[in-house]
Formats: structure tokens, C-alpha cells, sequence
């Protein structure tokens, strides 16, 4: 078989079981943990193109969670707007904010600018569950929005199964996944990775850093606030908490570390890993051990960060990428 | 008229241990250059030490500071020799390793899910407490007695701390590496041994804050939480690294968190914190009193 074709073709097995998993797995629980799965996996990858390319540690990105979770809703509920319109609506809006969070926050150095990020997000989350109008706009504060379950439908983008929310979210996550693709790819993607290593030289060879920092914050917040529109519709019920929480940010920001940021399969691996251990030890474990995940997830962080700062994707794809060579022929094949 | 100098005053009191608290964090900054996330959580460790050596010697909340703030000073130190060293050891030519940030929110996760786990999510005060509930009145107006000794323990625990630094021989060695680590180096001082000192003792101080909270707050395995925030909104208040500025800092918070429900919805008081916060950290992330920094 052709080399190049050869090693592809796991890719494009995954991405088949991927497809018909629905048809084996049934059981609405665990379509509801893979259907999580891959949110938290879009959530992170989408994340991954500031907090991983640009080399900075934004810790409050569940802001544009919640802004495109609200944004849909309102717009629904109060106007009849399709959520899908909403979803782009707030994915705009979203990107707006996080060029003015990043305006003047990129100018700060690491932990600034995560304390920045974190200060951001609670500002925000305070201020939502503090107003019941903006404007117009009903928001309800800390009692949050029900959408009512009326019609269902694509238009809708409201399912009584889970099958079709499934697909989408799937198909959402190959999008950003091939987008990241082509943003390590590109000049965006080299800028950003050479201004989180070494700004000045970056800056001293005419790499505008802040620019490209720029771009990728709106990149990153636009896609974020798909996650929530989807979320919102999901679940049919938004508060602040639910869609705007701390802990949201953290879980990102860890699938993302343990995974290994800067990368592609990071996000992947991380979520893949993480999920399914926060699902099941809150199933079984839930009532008796509370937190036991937690307290997993850290003493996983900590050790990914002593061991293998790079992330958990760095030796396992050592490992594929050998078991590639010997099985599709050497590199040099490949190339 | 009076229920505003009431409030400020308690404002002033409660906030005075909300600068204790990130007093040590604002220490370990000083030093190590990295923000410790997992402060809010020693805090934590620190109240439920404070509450078991009270409940099982029967000692009076305030002297099991004579077990609480050894132990917590071995406790940082130990942390530090353990997680954070190597990281230092690995990313030598780093000013200030973001990688510490991960590791000690691991440490924050870690710690907030173990006393979950072991000590349940009910909120426990201590029992008998000679202090829950004490008031002196000053006319109409109403002051906290455990609130005053905790403005009291603040007060003393900066000047110690200052004394410290400013006094003896390892506090100069402290504050060398503060300034240069590498140059400090070069003069014999150990940098790690001092990265395990200020830790421990910025724990320790977090030792204190807790014994300071127990009496008349509750214990409970996040309550952490609610103070790590306001710490680091603190410290950028009053500049990063300087004890004065954590104080004050606290003091500010304190104000504006007890004065604010006068004007309007408490929880409004919050996103005002935020918004100072946001102003500092961007107009003059110095702060009150920090030092002019690359930032």
C-alpha cells in the first residue's frame, strides 16, 4: 500500500468508529458522556489556539461560554431568532470581547495575565447573576433561562434524542480540529508560536506579537461561544454558574495541560482521558467519594507537569509514530 | 451616620485578615516570583488544624497557634522542597515559571477534594467557643471581638515578618534572592533552602489568618476558595510583594465589602472588587506599593 495513504488510514478508521459509535452505543447516559466528551474536546481545542499556540494561560474562558449561550438564548426566546443565527450572533460578540479582555492584557506577563483572565470571568459572572435586564434583554440573573422543549427539528436546533446532537457536536469538533490544523500551518500559527517563546526576538525579526495574539483571542472566543450556543440548547437551561463557572475554565485549561498544549492531539488525548474518569467516578463514587476525580485530575496535572511538561501527547505520539514506521515502511517512504 | 463608621470599622477589622491572609502569599511572591494558586486552600488547612487542635486538646482557639503555625511552616517548606523545586531546577533561566501556576492549582484541587473526602462538606464551627458572638458596644455602635484580635494578630504578624526580614541573617538572605537570585547565588546563599523558608513561612502566615478566621467563621473544605480570589486581588492592590500594601489592600476590600450593601445589593460589592482589581492591574499593576517591575 502507498506509504502516505497507509498512515492515514487509522486517522480515517477513528473518524469512521467515530461516526457509528451511536449505532452501538444506545444507552442515553453514555451517548451523554461521549456527547461531553467531545464538547469538552472542541471546548479545549478551541482554547488551545491562545492558551497553547500564543504560549499564554487565559483561565476564564467560560466568559464566552456563557456569551454564546446567553446571546442564543435571549434571541430565541425573546424574538424567535433560530438559534443558529444566535449562535453566530454571539460567536461575534464573543470575539469582541475577547479582543478588548486581550487589548490590554497580552501586554502582561504569565501570571498576570492569568489573574487578569480569572478577574475577567468572575467580573462577569458576578455582573450576570446581579442583572435581570440588560437593556432589552432579559438575562433573569442567577435563576438563569429555560428554553421550552416546543418544537423540535434542525431549524430548531432542538432534538428529543440525543443522536442528532451528537452529530453535531462531532461535526463540530472536525471543524475546529482541521482549522487548528491549518492555523499551525500557517503564518498566523509560526508567529504565535515564535511571540510565546521568545517575544523579543520574535518582535526584533518584525513579528507583530501583540497583532497575532489579537487574532488568535478572537479566534478562540468566537469558536468558545459555539460551545455555549450548543450547551444552551443541550441542556435547555442556562445560569450563570452552569455556563460561566471557574470550574469550567480550570477543566478546560487542565484537559488541555495534561493533553499537551501547543498541539493538535492534546486536546484530544486530554479530554479522551479526563472525561471518562470525571463521568465514571461521579457515577460510582459519587455519593461515597466526592471530588475523587478532582483530586485525580491534580495529582495527574502535577505529575504530567513534573514528568512530561509537554503534555501526554508528546511520548504517545513517539509511540505512533514508530508503530506507523513499521508498519507503513520507514519515514522516508512516507515523505 | 453612625451605621457607615460602624461598618468601616468592621470593614477595616475583617479586612485587616483578609491582608494576613495574603500576606504569605504576597511573601512567596516576593521571593519565589510565582503566584502560589493554591494559597486560599493552606488557608483551608490552616482553619481545619486550627479547629482539631482546639477540639481535641480543649485548647482555646487562639494558643493552638503553638501547633498550627509550626505545622504549617513544615508543611510549606516540605511542599516546596517536594513540588516546586524541581520545577525551578528544571526551568532555571525563567523569571518566573508559569509552570507553578499549574502545579500548585493541581495542589489547590488536590487539597479542597482531600478535606472533602476526609473531614465531609458540613460546615463546623468550634464548639464552646469562648468568642462566637462577642460584641463590644461603643454607644450604639457594635465591634467584633474576635474581628479585633484578628486586626490585632495581622498587625503583629507584618511587623514579625518585616522584622524578620529586615533583622536577622536569614531575612537578609531572603531578601538578596528577592532581589537576584543568581547574584545571591554567587555569594554562597542557597536559593532553594530560601525558596523552602519563605514558603514555609508564607504558609505559616496562612497558619495564622486561619487561626484568626476560626472562631467566628465557618470550616469547610472549599472555603478556600472564597478567600483565594480576594488574595490575589489583594497583593495586586497593594503591590505585589509588599507586606504594608497586602495589609492596606485587605483593608480595602474589607471597606468596600462591608460599606457597599449600604447603596446596594451585596452582591454588587463583588463585581466592584473585580472592576478596582481590573483598574490596577492595568493602570498601575504596581500597585500601592509595589516596587516598578517588567511586566
Amino acid at each position: 500500500m502507498n506509504p502516505s495513504l497507509c498512515r492515514k488510514l487509522p486517522l480515517v478508521i477513528a473518524a469512521a468508529a467515530a461516526l457509528a459509535l451511536p449505532l452501538v452505543v444506545t444507552s442515553p447516559t453514555y451517548l451523554h458522556i461521549l456527547i461531553l466528551l467531545y464538547l469538552y474536546a472542541y471546548l479545549t481545542t478551541s482554547w488551545n489556539i491562545v492558551g497553547g499556540f500564543a504560549g499564554v494561560l487565559p483561565l476564564g474562558h467560560a466568559t464566552f461560554v456563557g456569551i454564546g449561550a446567553y446571546t442564543s438564548t435571549v434571541l430565541s426566546l425573546q424574538y424567535g431568532i433560530s438559534p443558529w443565527i444566535g449562535m453566530l450572533v454571539g460567536a461575534l460578540l464573543s470575539s469582541l470581547v475577547g479582543v478588548l479582555i486581550g487589548l490590554p492584557t497580552f501586554k502582561m506577563r504569565g501570571a498576570y495575565f492569568a489573574l487578569a483572565t480569572i478577574a475577567f470571568a468572575e467580573g462577569i459572572r458576578v455582573m450576570v447573576e446581579n442583572i435581570d435586564y440588560l437593556g432589552p434583554f432579559q438575562l433573569n440573573g442567577p435563576r438563569g433561562l429555560q428554553i421550552p422543549p416546543l418544537k423540535t427539528g434542525l431549524a430548531s436546533f432542538m432534538f428529543a434524542t440525543k443522536e442528532p446532537y451528537y452529530y453535531i457536536i462531532l461535526v463540530m469538533l472536525a471543524g475546529v480540529i482541521a482549522l487548528t490544523y491549518a492555523i499551525s500551518r500557517s503564518k498566523l500559527g509560526y508567529y504565535l508560536v515564535a511571540g510565546g517563546e521568545e517575544p523579543e526576538a520574535a518582535q526584533a525579526l518584525g513579528v507583530n506579537v501583540a497583532r497575532a495574539k489579537l487574532i488568535a483571542m478572537a479566534m478562540s472566543s468566537f469558536l468558545t461561544a459555539f460551545a455555549g450556543t450548543f450547551w444552551a440548547q443541550f441542556t435547555l437551561y442556562i445560569h450563570p454558574k452552569s455556563v460561566m463557572s471557574l470550574d469550567i475554565s480550570f477543566e478546560i485549561a487542565f484537559i488541555a495541560l495534561i493533553g499537551g498544549r501547543g498541539s493538535i492531539a492534546g486536546p484530544l488525548l486530554g479530554a479522551l482521558l479526563l472525561r471518562p474518569v470525571g463521568d465514571f467516578s461521579r457515577i460510582y463514587f459519587g455519593d461515597k467519594l466526592p471530588g475523587l476525580h478532582l483530586i485525580i485530575f491534580g495529582v495527574v496535572l502535577i505529575l504530567v507537569m513534573l514528568y512530561q511538561p509537554r503534555g501526554l501527547q508528546e511520548p504517545l505520539t513517539r509511540i505512533y509514530n514508530r508503530a506507523m514506521d513499521r508498519m507503513c515502511g520507514g519515514r522516508e517512504a512516507a515523505a | 451616620m453612625l451605621f457607615i463608621i460602624e461598618d468601616t470599622i468592621n470593614g477595616i477589622l475583617m479586612g485587616s485578615i483578609y491582608g494576613l491572609a495574603a500576606l504569605g502569599l504576597t511573601l512567596i511572591f516576593g521571593v519565589l516570583k510565582v503566584i502560589n494558586f493554591a494559597h486560599g486552600s493552606m488557608l483551608m488547612v490552616g482553619m481545619y488544624a486550627a479547629y482539631w487542635a482546639a477540639l481535641l486538646t480543649g485548647l482555646h482557639p487562639y494558643l493552638t497557634l503553638v501547633i498550627v503555625v509550626p505545622a504549617m511552616f513544615l508543611f510549606g517548606y516540605l511542599l516546596q522542597d517536594v513540588l516546586i523545586k524541581p520545577i525551578f531546577k528544571a526551568e532555571k533561566d525563567v523569571r518566573e515559571p508559569i509552570t507553578v501556576i499549574i502545579v500548585t492549582t493541581g495542589l489547590w484541587y488536590i487539597l479542597d477534594n482531600l478535606s472533602l473526602l476526609i473531614f465531609g462538606p458540613q460546615y463546623r464551627t468550634i464548639p464552646d467557643n469562648p468568642l462566637r458572638g462577642q460584641m463590644l458596644e461603643f454607644g450604639d455602635m457594635m465591634i467584633s471581638v474576635p474581628k479585633l484580635w484578628g486586626f490585632c494578630a495581622a498587625i503583629v504578624t507584618a511587623l514579625m515578618v518585616y522584622a524578620f526580614l529586615q533583622k536577622t541573617r536569614m531575612g537578609r538572605a531572603v531578601r538578596a534572592t528577592s532581589l537576584d537570585r543568581d547574584a545571591a547565588s554567587l555569594q554562597g546563599i542557597n536559593q532553594y533552602k530560601i525558596y523552602n523558608v519563605a514558603f514555609g513561612i508564607g504558609t505559616a502566615v496562612a497558619g495564622v489568618a486561619g487561626v484568626a478566621l476560626v472562631p467566628f467563621y465557618n470550616i469547610f473544605p472549599s472555603v478556600g476558595v472564597l478567600f483565594d480570589i480576594k488574595c490575589f486581588i489583594i497583593v495586586v492592590l497593594g503591590g505585589l510583594g509588599s507586606i504594608g500594601g497586602a495589609l492596606l489592600g485587605g483593608m480595602i476590600v474589607g471597606v468596600i465589602e462591608s460599606v457597599g450593601p449600604q447603596f446596594m445589593t451585596a452582591t454588587w460589592t463583588e463585581a466592584i472588587v473585580y472592576g478596582l482589581f481590573l483598574v490596577f492591574l492595568f493602570l498601575k499593576p504596581s500597585g500601592l506599593f509595589g516596587v516598578k517591575y517588567d511586566w
